[in-house]
């Protein structure tokens, strides 16, 4: 196995297009070390993009949020850009692992992982994630949704880097947040997760919702049929009705048969509900 | 093992505990198998060899980082401190000392670790609360203390170090 340290993207992509499906990206390491020390993985080479420091910024693009692919969840639980305007990924990163794990983790390496269990890739979801992918033919944009095609299968090709993610940030009379239950309250994948973000009009009325889970089978998703179900909600004495919401997100998230997805689905309309207790008593005006 | 057989090796310069190094290491090699094996700094403990139990927590930057997992290939240009570099001038620093004063330290598997933690903790906020300090706790394991003479040891010297900075 060789050690390809690359300092630019160009030089990123370089390598990657000589070294193809027998190149491995290393940035921060969390999966790709552990997979390699298991035996799991024996890339010909390792293209160590950690030191490029164009993948490194978070920054205000024309309204929305550019977070570069190597930005750490530690940067992304700390920096108060994040916190402000992307409060449910703030939420996310910081319950991923430990500190150890986040120091070093990026964001980039969560999206293109795309593990089902991944806390940051509802939070992303609902941020409507635009991804900027290069390769040496040129770059394209795809959302995080079109991305995660299957479990640890994305969209990302061989010779492709994740260069940025785009995110659109909380707009007035909005809020969000992202709830995980595992099995452990640190240091645990999620069982089940949700990321909530959600609008309401001056009058009250929900006018966006925007729901996306993770755990079970699948990669992280929008769950699109439980957003319906909440929009053009009342807010009734500051309160909004989750019920048949909730019903809807247990059952369009969690369909299979197996005990597990049948506790995630126990468990979903609660997390919904807390959720959006908490969205509500974060947009002034609205509560109670 | 060092440069495992089949593994490229790969030039890296970093700072270990303020002294400089320039090493040769495995493209698949660990920065704990590095600090361990090529420098001899036996602190920074193996254990689950997957980032889960903290025993090889040592500070990048400024920073804690499991070395069981993170590649010493990519701590080229780094500062690494392991608990070797914490009592460099031959005085425990107060979160050491607050370790011996509290019995903090049992069977001592741990404590490399959550010394380094710790150290990062008090360093990013001076005044911890004791949620702050599990916390940050939460990623190493210690399986006969139960955590409180940890939690007591560590919230102490953050006072000891607080008083010591006004006097």
């Amino acid at each position: 196995m060789r050690f390809c340290r690359v300092r630019s993207v160009a030089e990123a992509v370089d390598e990657l297009s000589r070294w193809g499906t027998e190149g491995r990206i290393l940035a921060g390491g969390t999966d790709v070390m552990p997979q390699h020390l298991r035996g799991e993985q024996s890339p010909a080479a390792l293209i160590d993009i950690s030191g490029i420091d164009g993948l490194q910024g978070i920054s205000e693009v024309g309204g929305a949020t550019s977070v570069g692919a190597l930005v750490t969840l530690r940067r992304l639980a700390t920096a108060s850009l994040v916190q402000l305007r992307h409060p449910a990924l703030a939420q996310a990163a910081a319950v991923v692992g430990a500190w150890q794990t986040q120091t070093v983790a990026t964001v980039g390496g969560n999206v293109c992982t795309a593990a089902p269990w991944a806390d940051t890739l509802p939070a992303l979801l609902v941020a409507d994630a635009q991804l900027t992918l290069v390769s040496k033919s040129g770059r394209r944009r795809m959302s995080l949704g079109e991305f995660l095609a299957g479990p640890g299968a994305t969209a990302l090709r061989p010779t492709e880097l994740l260069r940025a993610i785009e995110l659109e940030p909380l707009g007035e009379r909005s809020a969000e947040g992202y709830i995980k239950v595992g099995r452990r309250s640190a240091m645990d994948l999620a069982v089940v997760g949700v990321a909530l973000r959600l609008s309401v009009t001056p009058s009250s009325v929900v006018s966006d919702v925007r729901i996306a889970v993770c755990g079970g089978t699948r990669p992280p998703h929008r769950v699109p049929s439980a957003e319906a179900a909440l929009v053009g909600t009342q807010l009734v004495d500051g309160r909004l009705d989750c019920t048949e919401a909730g019903a809807e997100l247990a059952s369009a998230a969690a369909p299979e048969r197996a005990k597990a997805a049948e506790y995630r689905r126990r468990v979903l309309p609660g997390l919904l509900s807390r959720l959006a207790e908490r969205c509500v008593a974060g947009i002034s005006g609205v509560g109670s | 093992m060092p440069g495992a057989a089949g593994e490229q090796s790969v030039s890296i310069r970093l700072i270990v505990n303020e002294r400089r190094h320039q090493l040769d290491v495995g493209a698949g090699e660990t920065l704990l198998s590095m600090l361990r094996e090529r420098l001899s700094l036996l602190g920074p403990k193996e254990a689950c060899c997957e980032g889960e139990c903290g025993a090889c927590t040592v500070l990048m930057d400024g920073a804690p980082v499991a070395s069981c997992i993170l590649a010493a290939g990519s701590t080229n240009g780094r500062t690494v401190l392991t608990v070797e570099g914490l009592a460099g001038t031959g005085e425990l620093t107060a979160l050491q000392q607050a370790f011996v004063s509290h019995a903090a330290v049992q069977c001592g598997y741990c404590t490399p670790g959550v010394l380094m933690v710790l150290t990062a903790l008090l360093e990013d906020t001076p005044d911890p609360s004791e949620a702050d300090v599990r916390r940050a706790l939460a990623g190493t394991i210690c399986r006969c203390t139960g955590y409180q003479q940890i939690v007591e040891a560590a919230l102490d010297a953050a006072q000891l170090m607080i008083r010591a900075a006004t006097s």
